[in-house]
């Protein structure tokens, strides 16, 4: 702080006498200097947040941060996102963005398990194929796509199964994502359920199995050479599943899936398989390493045990499924003052694996209860609702904003967190503390 | 004749005096106009790229962020076998961990992935992880 006011004095055509004057302040009383030079620092932390950096970590205690805290990096096809990791690409979506239900492709987060992912696409050899356990398999063209199936759109939100991962306490070790790994975007594609039925599923099927276009270095059969994501076919999720093609009435980025993603309404992203290439019925439950024990969840209320209880072998721990109920504040920040008795509108999003979200509540902690938000543009069940609040506080000080939401099927949003061993499942209430001064 | 104690009365008065009027122009300086020299961190803009009307569809290289590994016995291991299938950035990305976590980590890659690490190479790496990746020992 002190370094930086000095550069910031060198600046200036009579900055030269006053830094000498400080410097004989402080040569002649050090408690005085003292004083003064703590003085100084307290101005400095009013300065633009811009001046001052986010740690490069955080922990071992939970992030305080409404993102992760990597630096912004560019990527093909994508404006500047928060980088969690640069091979495999991982990258999270700034807050800002979910001020609107809609998350344009440029911003959507991304999350790759493996390095050897598509930079090139040739659709005139591409194939989505239909195979296994089936009458006859297919070998299906993006145009055949296009063209020999109606057309279905749907908006829905694709959260990563790690998101917020680092408000754990104790901290989990995986992607470090704070709230950023989700997004929601309109898809556009094809019936799921229309591609199995045209290869005719056999009896004796169990379970649907997706791959797509990555790969890893490892060794062949491990789970660092491919990622595989399998879906009970008596699950119902697979009537609302699409075969996307476009995404908000564009081609999928490269790193969101190009030429096509799974899309599964209600469920984590890890089933929304990306650049899908293989679809296979199975006739036994796939046991490979992404489904057993990659991405499963205790078999516990809200997914929730202690490490002692995991190590101790009490839990039945089950596939990771539908997304609990989540609200978010996105404006205010915090990173600005607000005048008292200035109206401000606070902003955000929300939604629920299952369901639609059915009422948001806002509360400042002041006046004690909750209220009732104002819900946006209902765009589906599976989409962002965003919501405002009409806020005026009335006192300068500190305010602890919080947000709640209830969905349709009467799940509310509790007031604590989650603990597994993967780091999933966090849809604990939202904060945002606001600093209001004085009017006058 | 003025006397030692009340000499030292003024000079503290007089010093008093100073360090609010510097402090006053340090402030004076900060509300308005102030500006100071920074890292823009700018972003190339790309150019158009010219396309063909072939069924190929690409996208540029995917630009990697490296960061650095704290230095110390162990990193050339990490370095060679780790980045096999990830940047160290699966590393720095991490919160401190405790030193059990990280063995527990290593060993995954081994037989849950399939890392293939010679035992003196994975040991080396856990103990580097352990003393420098902990909540008692992280510095960076």
């Amino acid at each position: 702080m002190l370094a930086h006011n000095e550069s910031h004095m060198e600046n200036k055509s009579n900055a030269y006498t006053r830094r000498s004057l400080l410097k004989t302040i402080a040569v002649g009383s050090g408690t005085l200097a003292l004083s003064h030079f703590a003085g100084a620092t307290a101005l400095a932390q009013q300065l633009p947040a811009a001046a001052k950096r986010l740690p490069s970590f955080t922990g071992p205690g939970p992030n305080p941060y409404w993102n992760s805290v990597g630096p912004m990096a560019t990527y093909p096809q994508k404006a500047p996102l928060v980088l969690l990791t640069d091979r495999p690409v991982q990258l999270e979506t700034p807050r800002n963005y979910f001020l609107n239900a809609i998350t344009p492709n440029e911003a959507f987060f991304v999350r790759w398990h493996l390095e050897s992912i598509p930079n090139e696409v040739d659709l005139s050899s591409w194939r989505l194929r239909i195979e296994g356990n089936v009458n006859k398999p297919l070998a299906l063209t993006f145009s055949d796509l296009l063209h020999k199936f109606k057309p279905v759109t749907l908006a829905a939100v694709n959260q990563c199964s790690g998101n917020s991962r680092s408000r754990f306490g104790p901290r989990v070790a995986g992607g470090q994502w704070g709230n950023g790994a989700m997004g929601c975007a309109r898809w556009t594609g094809v019936h799921f359920r229309e591609l199995l039925d045209m290869a005719g599923v056999k009896s004796g099927s169990v379970q649907v199995q997706m791959q797509g276009l990555e790969r890893g270095k490892g060794p062949k059969g491990m789970p660092s050479y491919e990622f595989k994501k399998s879906l009970d076919l008596s699950n119902p999720v697979l009537d609302e599943s699409i075969v996307a093609y476009s995404m908000n009435g564009e081609p999928l980025p490269m790193l969101n899936g190009f030429p096509i993603r799974l899309i599964v309404p209600g469920y984590f992203a890890t089933y929304w398989v990306k650049c899908l290439t293989e679809v296979r019925l199975l006739d036994k439950p796939d046991e490979n390493f992404w489904m057993n024990p990659a991405y499963r969840v205790p078999d516990t209320p809200r997914g929730t045990t202690t490490s002692a209880d995991v190590a101790a072998g009490k839990v039945r721990m089950i596939p990771i499924n539908r997304m609990p109920v989540r609200s978010f504040i996105i404006s205010p920040d915090g990173a600005t003052k607000i005048p008292a008795g200035l109206p401000v509108t606070v902003r955000g999003t929300s939604f629920s694996g299952y369901g639609r979200v059915a009422k948001v509540e806002f509360s400042d902690a002041t006046r004690g209860g909750w209220r009732e938000a104002k819900l946006g543009e209902d765009l589906g069940p599976y989409a962002f609702r965003t919501w405002e609040y009409p806020w005026t506080p009335d006192r300068p000080g500190k305010y602890s904003l919080a947000v709640r939401a209830t969905d349709e099927k009467g799940n509310v949003q509790p007031d604590e967190g989650v603990w597994n061993p993967g780091g999933y499942l966090w849809n604990k209430i939202e904060r945002q503390e606001v600093t209001v001064g004085e009017p006058a | 004749m003025i006397g030692a104690g009340k000499k030292r009365r003024i000079f503290f008065a007089l010093l008093i005096g100073v360090c609010v009027l510097a402090v006053g122009a340090i402030y004076a300086d900060l509300q308005i106009g102030y500006y100071t020299s920074a890292n823009l961190g700018s972003v190339v803009q790309p150019a158009p790229p010219r396309l063909q009307t072939n069924g190929v569809y690409s996208v540029a290289a995917y630009p990697l962020y490296t960061p650095q590994l704290v230095p110390g016995v162990g990193r050339q291991d990490a370095a060679a076998y780790c980045n096999t299938c990830h940047t160290p950035s699966y590393i720095t990305m991490q919160p401190p961990l405790p030193a059990a976590t990280w063995k527990a980590e290593v060993d995954k890659m081994g037989k849950a992935f399939g890392a293939q690490i010679p035992t003196g190479a994975q040991a080396r790496i856990i103990k580097y992880l352990e003393t420098h990746y902990t909540p008692e020992t992280r510095k960076h």
